[in-house]
């Protein structure tokens, strides 16, 4: 594993046919890569954040053993995936009417 | 002596002052009794004085001498006979009361009189009556509040207050925003102090292990994600006319290519197979790149039908990977044979090398290995595996330093070298001991691994499955399911452009002089090398194989035996197909490309049998059989 399959990967899920936008920031909501607009990126990093705070600890409270390990918000217009880990999200907006 | 006189002296006086008690308490009953008794005696004793008057005035009036002793000595003895029949009654009483003391008196007041008392039984009838139940109750009589209650408020207050209550909760609202708002800013600030992230300090989490592992791990689930097709939030009651799915019963279906534009570029798939434990996943492996010389010679990629653009592992060898598969009892490791003769164990749990490989040495292979097969059970298995020099190895999969056997098949009488060049390799379900071999030659040959009564190990040279007129590319046994066994058939591909099907030989019955067998059936419906056949794992009578101008055909042998019920073009460019492999469902097939591509079909209903499709086998055998 290199950079360049970092950027291959990144690329392969922008190239899918039905996501929307990537980004990639750290636990702070910094953003670390996207290929969202800026004013677009600033609302997902800070409010996706918030909300994988939330539901962590949501998820720790109920069980302290437990943790969270994905995230799927399902909206009319889209589904946010999320991929959780100590210091990175992986955020995937789809579009989820396929076909 | 003298302390026992003195405790007998104190008994005798316990004694005699218990006696003294007892007669205390005997007098005391005795004056009760009596007393009660006086009033009755008193009585009877005035009638008894009267009637002596009256005797004694008659006695005076008749002139008699007095009569008076007798009468008044029959007096006493009906005086007496009144107190003892009181005193029975009153003992007959008393036993139930206290025991004990009066019960051994009685026949000592008893004695002087010998009256005996007629004792009667009666029964107590003991009643309970509960007692009665006070119910009690509280009566209140319902009268709405305004008739009561003091007077109604009038308007203006209920304005006024509903105003109060207003402007508090307005209060209450703003305060809640106010806060909200100085939190928001708070926040704000907070997040302008993290300020971006620097391009430099990007490029440094970026090239970071921990970041490239996460996005590793990551990329690999949403990807997973996104190749589920199901839309979960589906309304049914929606309709959309867009779904010319024109997909018919009888036809097969795409699903899928696997392509790595870096591991599978300018290589061949030559050899595909699919995961027992994990029915999505398929491994392909793969030949040399001649464009990049620095990568590895072979590749095995496992690729997972459920993420279609990107592969789980990618497993590299020194040498080109000609023949590869899962472990059946193992479901991480993957197994390859290669070009240099080496066997190698990858491990999904370790990195892309091998975690096991043969040594290159004359104990093991030194010649490609086309062929290999794990026979046995969980618990007792081994990897047979045979290179084109005629050698066959068994070997335990945790030690792959040597083989646990090795067996040299050759054959006498082959004209410039006994070597039996085999390219495929095949074991009857069940058996471990007796195999089947293709050859270079074009002829299978029947060998043992172990010598038994009436046979040596090596091969059986007497039996010659002669047919096919080119090099043998594949022989599958059909596999053992349903009523009807058919594992003595078996199917082989050649360059001679057919399919044969055979009856493999009883094992227990060599022949001792040569013999020529010849082949069930020939299917002829390709017009190139067919590179490799391969039975259904779950329908008796489907077979599918594939061929060098790139057509993958589906024959059903009850259904036609001339031509294949299903013949596709795979690929674009009619590249040459040289695998295929069914799934452990019997639903899906893989097809290794020569130009490096894994197609997947979907069979769809054509891969499941009817009932009845055993019974027709069978027939159509016996009728193969018959001509």
């Amino acid at each position: 594993m290199s950079e360049v399959e970092v950027e291959e990967h990144f690329k392969r899920l922008t190239n899918n046919k039905y996501v929307e936008g990537v980004l990639i920031v750290n636990e702070d909501g910094q953003t670390i890569k996207s290929n969202l607009d800026p004013t677009l990126n600033k609302k997902y990093s800070d409010l996706i954040t918030k909300l994988v705070e939330q539901t962590t600890f949501c998820v720790k409270e109920m069980d302290e053993t437990n943790d969270l390990s994905f995230l799927r918000v399902r909206t009319k217009k889209h589904e946010i995936m999320i991929v959780p880990d100590k210091e990175y999200l992986l955020i995937v907006i789809q579009n989820p009417e396929k076909k | 002596m003298e302390r026992r006189k003195e405790e007998l002296e104190k008994k005798r006086q316990k004694l005699a002052e218990l006696r003294r008690a007892r007669e205390e308490r005997k007098q005391v009953f005795n004056t009760a009794a009596q007393k009660q008794e006086e009033k009755s005696v008193e009585r009877s004793r005035k009638e008894q004085i009267d009637d002596l008057v009256k005797s004694l005035l008659k006695d005076k009036a008749t002139g008699d001498h007095p009569g008076t002793p007798t009468s008044s000595k029959s007096d006493d003895v009906e005086l007496e006979k009144g107190i003892t029949s009181h005193h029975a009654r009153l003992n007959s009483i008393s036993t139930g009361y206290s025991p004990g003391t009066s019960v051994p008196q009685s026949p000592s007041i008893l004695a002087p009189s010998r009256y005996i008392p007629d004792f009667s039984s009666f029964e107590a009838v003991i009643l309970d009556i509960a007692p009665k139940e006070l119910i009690l109750y509280s009566k209140e009589v319902q009268t709405t509040e305004r008739s009561f209650g003091p007077p109604p408020p009038n308007e203006d207050e209920i304005r006024a207050k509903i105003l109060k209550e207003q402007e508090e909760k307005e209060k209450a609202r703003q305060a809640a925003l106010d806060e909200e708002r100085s939190r928001m800013e708070d926040e704000k600030k907070k997040m302008q102090q993290l300020k971006d992230i620097s391009d430099d300090d990007k490029k440094k989490i970026i090239s970071s292990n921990e970041f490239i592992d996460f996005i590793d791990h990551s990329t690999k689930i949403i990807e997973r994600v996104l190749n589920e097709n199901y839309d979960y939030m589906k309304d049914y009651s929606i309709i959309k006319d867009n779904e010319n799915d024109d997909q018919s019963g009888s036809r097969v279906k795409y699903v899928n290519s696997f392509f790595d534009d870096r591991w599978t570029k300018n290589r061949s798939v030559t050899d595909v197979n699919w995961s027992r434990k994990n029915p999505e996943l398929c491994v392909a492996s793969y030949n040399k790149n001649p464009m990049a010389m620095n990568e590895p010679d072979g590749v095995a990629i496992v690729w997972n039908i459920r993420s279609l653009d990107r592969y789980e592992y990618v497993f590299h060898s020194q040498s080109d990977v000609l023949t590869t598969m899962f472990s059946e009892f193992h479901p991480t490791l993957v197994i390859g044979g290669t070009y240099s003769g080496q066997i190698v164990l990858w491990d999904m749990r370790s990195k892309a090398l091998p975690v096991l490989k043969t040594p290159l040495s004359a104990s093991g292979h030194t010649h490609p290995v086309y062929s290999m097969q794990m026979v046995g059970t969980q618990n007792a298995h081994n990897l047979i595996t045979a290179s084109t020099d005629g050698l066959i190895c068994s070997w335990q999969l945790d030690m792959l330093a040597q083989p646990q056997e090795t067996l040299e098949l050759v054959h006498s009488e082959h004209s410039k070298t006994d070597e039996v060049s085999v390219t495929a390799l095949g074991f009857p379900d069940n058996e471990t001991a007796a195999f089947w071999v293709g050859t270079e030659e074009g002829v299978v040959y029947q060998a043992n691994r172990y010598g038994r009564a009436g046979g040596k190990a090596g091969i059986n040279p007497y039996d010659v499955y002669k047919g096919h007129w080119g090099p043998i590319t594949g022989l599958h046994f059909h596999p053992m399911a349903g009523q009807h066994n058919f594992s003595d058939l078996y199917l082989t591909s050649s360059v001679d452009w057919t399919c044969k099907l055979w009856r493999a030989k009883s094992i227990s019955k060599p022949s001792t002089s040569p013999q020529t067998i010849t082949p069930l059936y020939s299917f002829e419906g390709a017009d190139d090398y067919v590179y490799d056949v391969k039975w259904s794992p779950i329908h008796p009578a489907l077979f599918a194989s594939v061929d060098g101008t790139g057509k993958f055909s589906l024959w059903n042998l009850n259904v036609d035996t001339e031509v294949p019920i299903v013949s596709t073009q795979v690929g674009s460019q009619a590249k040459a197909l040289n695998k295929i492999n069914w799934d452990k469902e019997g639903r899906k097939t893989a097809i290794g490309s020569s130009d490096g591509r894994v197609h997947i079909y979907d069979i769809g209903e054509l891969a499941y049998p009817r009932d009845d499709e055993w019974e027709i086998m069978q027939k159509t055998i016996s009728e193969m059989t018959n001509k």
